[in-house]
């Protein structure tokens, strides 16, 4: 029993399987078997029907169910590529990370299950800049897989043929975003790209691409192998299925959970993460790294589906809860996570460029104590201004550690306005 | 033709192709969305967001997939939750638009505010004031108060030198990348980039010497600020008091340095040009200019200007009054009687030309005449005359069933302006074959790379020719209505299929094959040849063959031009500078008179010489002795030129921004030039005003008083020009075209634009017939391992370009550049000195070494000051045979 709500991992099997990054262990434990299935008793088109079948949703942040995204593959465009998003960057997302050090060959079983789905011959996995020591036991496990025919030409002596590269970035968040992490991994600057078009039919090189999340991924080869009814099973109707959820902040026990989606929030916190360190009470939780409006007290019995959390004024996103005690002044929060998007803006669109920029320096100035309560209005209004502007989703996430601190903690800005 | 799509802007119905934006939608219904990134020339980004609009696309219901209708049964719009970017937004059938809602002037306002955050707001001491999109738009849109109270970018550096020519401040940058993609995109010289992200982003040049490209300069008219600006009209740079641009007093003008004929606007003040702006014409250069036509008009002011008559007595110039000189001119030319000849530069304007060729013809009896001063320079009249390239030609808007068939020129130096056309059409999808001995920068982007041997291109133009007609791929109506002797053809060309010219001209018989099936089965066809194909009457007679068979001949977007040398050189072939040739090509009725090659023989037999506008020596410097020897020369130029030192009488000309007139471009378009700056040299006289002055003297009876006037008795006299008068030359062009290529925010572009008129060839005429003619190629492949290639370069020794201090260190020196091969195997290094002999003569050259050339090429650009290589050139053709010794 892993917790109350779930009996065995499925995607952290690295937790209940010791050394299951070697290949003979994880191939002793079933591995690759959801592979044979699919290439010898499946076509491509029926992968991609049980994953939508599934309903198995994004866990990039955006949580646009995958098998829908595979079915926009243009059928007789070819090269399609396969991208795999390993940027990694949100502030306290660290389960990709964890997957590829820990449990590789089950990202690696769910990159070509994506392939053969969509009919790509290559791979791209675009890592953040600073993963270099998860990318060694990844890269070892590419090589295993290479040398167990399990890729490259005619894996498991079948037709398909496929091969997997690995990149890394040179650091920067933005490279998250999809249409960014392309525009890098083909030498460009690291700036999102209009859509339309969308990555489907024009992605990397322009060509056909998908784009998934390494935990996204790392689902299909169980929900190949014991269908999408078993996975319905877990979550609810419309957030199906087991989630990492990655637990840091001011709780005892920080760490990677697995759960299924729609598991209570106090369940995470208090049960797993065994409450805040201090014994304090928690004063407010950011539920997605920096880019989610930050959740208040009245709403930590918020369950933990997209669904739900929307009802809650905020988003599940990369499902990175972030816990605060008491002791945080959240003005001083807020300034680190506007000096985040600062830092990060690529610069392509003015209001997130500027805005930020702005942001950045009312929030020093109020913090400084030379603000006036004006200020406060003014951050706000800033924020409003970037609002529905920006080029890409990042200026939009920016507004919102500083609208939800405000909204929920004013007096936490007003004790700095003495003028 | 795309599918329409209707729409509503405004509540104004407008039908646009589909994939239009909505911000060329509101265009064509006139209303002006506010953009910055956006520029109708590159590729959109929509990064700036100021365009934001509210857009709304009709309801559908999900069950009946019909439109939802309101009560009145007109569809319901649902708008978009956020707004739309306009210039980024396609258009869909049914979209409503509202440009400019509550929302959209709030967040235009926002924009506005988040850009001048970051801007230091210094336009009084700013370039672009008075012509800034920011600044207009925010007088427009802006909150007129800014709440941002911060240090702005006032640390950002300023004043950022880019190269020679250009200024960066990366205070006002608004990082809108019109620069970078202009570079990228038109240019095609990779030389800008953004460096850094967020609010440390800016815009640097990696390339060394920096923002290195002969196109630059029109980063400074896009840039939506003051951020780039040109070292040129930057007002506190310059040694002289700064002058703000509403001082301006702007003048329609054309290049003197394109053969293209870009139009321009010359900024003058207090009777100086102070800059040089780009005219849109987008037949000709859209709305750019290249860095020599745009920063090489310093000659006008010039201190070293000729300012007086001067007559040369006992070996010294001597200051004289125009009586004195014309006079002397007068009597001596009398005294010379058939023993006189005349060169004329091809400079000069249609109407210089055209009484040069009169006073010769009528009043001094010889035929005597020529433009071409060394070699025949890859013109050939017939070709021009007969066939050109068809009326309305725009080569930049040629697409993807067009071809263009480059053969032995490197654009770039030589047609630049073309060069940027050729590459716009290649972005379209216009098949490009470049064809040439080495490569050439439009190799980046040809579709079809042919490398033949030098000499060899007629052959391979003859393979082409026979493959079309031996796979049956020949235009056969045209064949069949209007030429003659392809019969005959056919068989002469069985001697050159591809297999017999594969191995004379080094390229595979295959690619030849396919080259030829691309050209002829393109719907619209144009060859454009160089110097670099050979000079002889069997290439021409070649490319001639190969228009007519398919059909490319006659209509808009076919046809066939030489890259012609220099802004003139169509008007000076037209109005009958050429020996041979009346104006309007008719043959002289007479005995042929002396070539220039001829005049310019030791033994050539003149008594006097009339040389105008052309330095001579300067170009060739063996040419020398001709001169010296010749009893009485009168030079008329502009400066005291090589030439100018060996005369007898100087007289002194005037600039072409001091007087108006005409040239005639590589596409037989002739254009006007206004005169700019009143007399500020009285002294100097416009050369057909020198002109009329002496037949004067001479006993002729001409009444011309301007240009203009000179121009209505050429639309007389000579027919091909019959529509050129000033009038119908200087017609701006009609509303709708102006919309057609309508170019957003505050630049000066939209001064007085004019199209020009071509004339028309003999193809032109429907009913007109031609006869195929054959001829057998010379075998005159240079014989040697390596050749000498000296092609025409932008950046020359010219006199006029040489007056820009801004260009002097572009200007090229005289090399050998030799593939890294030949270096090693002479062990030669940078630095070194070899020595060049050709059958015609020897010079010692110091090297440089280009990775791209082939190993059996050195090259040696001949305009280049001391004319080094035109002392190897046997006068025939720009490539020969020589020995390098270290
Ligand atoms: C600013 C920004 C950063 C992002 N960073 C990441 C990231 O680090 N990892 C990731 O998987 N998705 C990230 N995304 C989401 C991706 O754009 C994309 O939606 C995702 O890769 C799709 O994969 P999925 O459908 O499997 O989630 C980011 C999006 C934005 C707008
Ligand atoms: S919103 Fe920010 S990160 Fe996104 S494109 Fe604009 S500047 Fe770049
Ligand atoms: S320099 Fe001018 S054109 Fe270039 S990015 Fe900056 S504002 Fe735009
Ligand atoms: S975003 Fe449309 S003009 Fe810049």
């Amino acid at each position: 029993m892993t917790n109350k709500y779930l009996d065995k991992h499925v995607l952290l099997r690295n937790k209940d399987i010791p050394n299951i990054r070697d290949i003979n262990v994880y191939i002793a434990h079933g591995g690759y078997d959801a592979l044979k299935k699919a290439l010898t008793v499946m076509n491509p088109g029926e992968v991609t029907q049980v994953v939508k079948t599934a309903n198995l949703r994004g866990r990039g942040g955006a949580g646009f169910p995958a098998g829908v995204k595979w079915s926009f593959i243009p059928p007789n465009v070819k090269p399609v590529y396969v991208v795999v998003n390993a940027d990694e960057s949100e502030p306290g997302t660290f389960k990709d990370r964890e997957l590829m050090g820990e449990n590789p060959h089950q990202v690696i079983e769910g990159i070509i299950l994506c392939a053969f789905a969509v009919g790509a011959e290559r791979a791209y996995i675009y890592g953040r800049g600073e993963f270099k020591n998860t990318f060694v036991p990844l890269k070892k496990a590419i090589d295993e897989a290479y040398n167990n025919g399990l890729l490259g030409k005619n894996i498991m002596n079948t037709d398909f043929s496929m091969d997997i590269f690995l990149h890394l970035g040179a650091g920067a968040y933005i490279c998250g975003e999809e249409t960014a992490l392309l525009n890098s991994l083909e030498g460009y600057m690291g700036q999102p790209r209009s859509r339309p078009p969308f990555p489907a039919a024009e992605g990397l090189y322009a060509k056909p691409t998908v784009i998934n999340n390494v935990e996204t991924l790392s689902n299909v080869p169980p929900i190949i192998l014991n269908g999408s009814d078993w996975y319905r099973r877990y979550g609810t109707e419309r957030s199906p299925g087991i989630k990492i959820f990655s637990l840091s902040g001011h709780v005892k026990n920080p760490g990677n959970y697995e759960l299924p989606l729609g598991a209570p929030l106090r369940y995470l916190i208090e049960e797993l993460g065994g409450g805040t360190m201090s014994g304090l009470p928690i004063k407010g939780i950011l539920p997605a790294g920096a880019s989610a409006p930050m959740i208040p007290p009245e709403h930590f019995d918020v369950m933990m589906d997209y669904e739900s959390m929307a009802e809650a004024n905020t988003t599940l996103g990369s499902a990175s809860f972030i816990v605060m005690d008491e002791t945080v002044d959240m003005a001083w929060a807020a300034e680190k996570m506007v000096h985040f998007f600062k830092h990060e803006s690529c610069g392509k669109c003015s209001p997130c460029r500027e805005g930020n920029y702005w942001l950045e320096q009312v929030m020093h100035r109020i913090r400084s104590g030379k603000g006036t309560s004006f200020d406060i209005d003014l951050l706000t209004k800033i924020t409003h201004q970037m609002t529905d502007n920006c080029f890409c989703p990042l200026g939009e996430f920016a507004v919102n550690p500083i609208n939800a601190t405000i909204k929920h903690f004013r007096s936490d800005y007003e004790k700095y306005i003495t003028l | 033709m795309s599918d329409l799509v209707t729409l509503k802007i405004d509540g104004i119905e407008v039908s646009v192709p589909a994939g239009t934006m909505i911000i060329e939608a509101a265009n064509k219904i006139g209303r002006e969305i506010p953009v910055f990134c956006y520029h109708s020339k590159l590729s959109t980004v929509g990064v700036c967001r100021v365009c934001l609009v509210k857009v709304g696309t009709p309801g559908f219901d999900r069950a009946t997939r019909q439109p939802i209708l309101d009560v009145a049964g007109n569809p319901v719009i649902r708008f978009f939750p956020k707004p739309m970017p306009a210039c980024s937004t396609p258009v869909s059938a049914g979209m409503e638009v509202i440009t400019e809602s509550k929302e959209s002037l709030a967040d235009r306002q926002a924009i506005l505010e988040f850009l001048l955050t970051s801007h230091p707001l210094d336009c009084p001491v700013c370039d672009k004031g008075g012509e800034c999109p920011l600044q207009d738009l925010t007088y427009a849109h802006g909150r007129g108060e800014s709440r941002f109270e911060y240090q702005r970018k006032h640390t950002s550096p300023k004043k950022i030198p880019l190269g020679d020519l250009i200024v960066l401040d990366t205070e006002r940058c608004i990082i809108c990348t019109r620069c970078i993609r202009f570079q990228d995109e038109i240019a095609g010289d990779h030389v800008l980039a953004i460096e850094n992200r967020g609010r440390d982003a800016k815009v640097v040049s990696y390339t060394e010497p920096k923002f290195d490209s002969k196109y630059s300069g029109n980063t400074t008219d896009i840039c939506p600020v003051g951020a780039l600006t040109s070292r040129d009209f930057r007002f506190k740079d310059m040694n002289k008091p700064g002058v703000r641009i509403w001082e301006l007093t702007n003048v329609p003008s054309i290049s003197n340095y394109c053969n293209m004929g870009s139009n321009l606007v010359l900024g003058t003040h207090v009777g100086e040009i102070r800059r040089v702006m780009p005219r849109q014409n987008e037949l000709v250069n859209e709305i750019w200019l290249t860095n020599k036509t745009r920063f090489g008009h310093h000659f006008h002011s010039s201190s070293h200007r000729l300012t007086a008559p001067l007559i040369k007595e006992n070996g010294k110039f001597k200051q004289a009054t125009w009586e004195d000189a014309l006079s002397l001119i007068a009597t001596k030319f009398h005294e010379a009687g058939e023993h006189i000849g005349g060169i004329a530069g091809p400079h000069l304007s249609n109407e210089d030309l055209y009484l040069f060729q009169k006073l010769f013809r009528e009043v001094l009896n010889s035929n005597n005449i020529d433009h071409r001063i060394c070699l025949n320079s890859a013109i050939d009249d017939d070709l021009a005359y007969e066939i050109g390239v068809g009326i309305g030609t725009d080569i930049g808007q040629l697409a993807e069933n067009s071809a263009i068939f480059l053969l032995g020129s490197d654009l770039d130096e030589e047609a630049s302006m073309l060069y940027l056309r050729v590459r716009g059409a290649v972005r379209r999808g216009c098949h490009l074959i470049n064809a040439n001995g080495r490569y050439t920068k439009l190799d980046t982007v040809a579709n079809t790379k042919l490398r033949y041997n030098y000499g060899s291109a007629v052959h391979l133009v003859l393979g082409m020719t026979a493959t079309i007609l031996d796979e049956g791929l020949e235009d056969k109506n045209f064949v069949y209505a209007r030429l003659e002797g392809i019969d005959k053809l056919k068989t002469k060309l069985q001697a050159y299929t591809p297999e017999k010219v594969a191995d004379i001209t080094g390229i595979d018989a295959d690619i030849i094959r396919q080259a030829a099936r691309d050209f002829a089965k393109a719907e619209n066809g144009i060859i454009l040849y160089g110097a670099e194909a050979g000079n002889d009457t069997a290439l021409h007679a070649s490319i001639r063959n190969l228009a007519l068979i398919t059909g490319h001949v006659g209509k808009k977007d076919n046809g066939v031009t030489a890259i012609l040398p220099h802004c003139n050189s169509r008007g000076a072939a037209d109005l009958g500078v050429i020996p041979h040739r009346l104006p309007g090509y008719h043959p002289v009725a007479d005995e042929i008179g002396m070539s220039a090659k001829e005049m310019l023989q030791p033994n050539h037999g003149l008594q006097a010489m009339y040389i105008v506008a052309a330095d001579i020596v300067g170009e060739v410097v063996t040419c020398k002795s001709a001169i010296e020897t010749t009893d009485f020369v009168v030079v008329q130029d502009l400066f005291m030129t090589e030439t100018a030192k060996l005369a007898d009488v100087v007289l002194p000309a005037k600039a072409i921004a001091e007087r108006d007139g005409s040239y005639t471009n590589l596409e037989r378009r002739v254009q006007v030039y206004d005169p700019a700056i009143l007399s500020p040299t009285p002294t100097c006289w416009a050369d057909w005003h020198i002109i009329t002055a002496i037949a004067g003297r001479l006993g002729a009876e001409w009444t011309h008083a301007s240009a203009d006037g000179v121009m209505q008795e050429i639309t007389e006299q000579v027919s091909l020009y019959k529509h050129m008068s000033f009038e119908n030359l200087t017609k701006p062009i009609s509303l709708e075209r102006k919309r057609q290529h309508y170019i957003y925010s505050g630049m000066s572009f939209t001064a007085d634009v004019r199209e020009g008129v071509q004339w028309a060839t003999r193809a032109e005429n429907q009913a007109s017939f031609f006869e195929l003619k054959f001829i057998e190629p010379e075998n005159d492949m240079p014989q040697s391992d390596i050749i000498l290639v000296a092609p025409r370069v932008a950046y020359d020794g010219g006199m006029l370009i040489s007056q820009a201090e801004i260009l002097a260190n572009l200007i090229q020196q005289p090399k050998a550049t030799l593939s890294p091969s030949v270096a090693q195997r002479l062990s030669l290094s940078k630095g070194d000195t070899v020595q060049l002999t050709s059958s015609v003569g020897s010079v010692a050259l110091p090297i440089a070494i280009d990775g791209k050339l082939p190993d059996n090429v050195v090259l040696t650009p001949r305009n280049l000051a001391g004319s080094v290589a035109e002392q190897l050139l046997d006068g025939h053709n720009i490539f020969i045979g020589v020995k390098i010794v270290h």
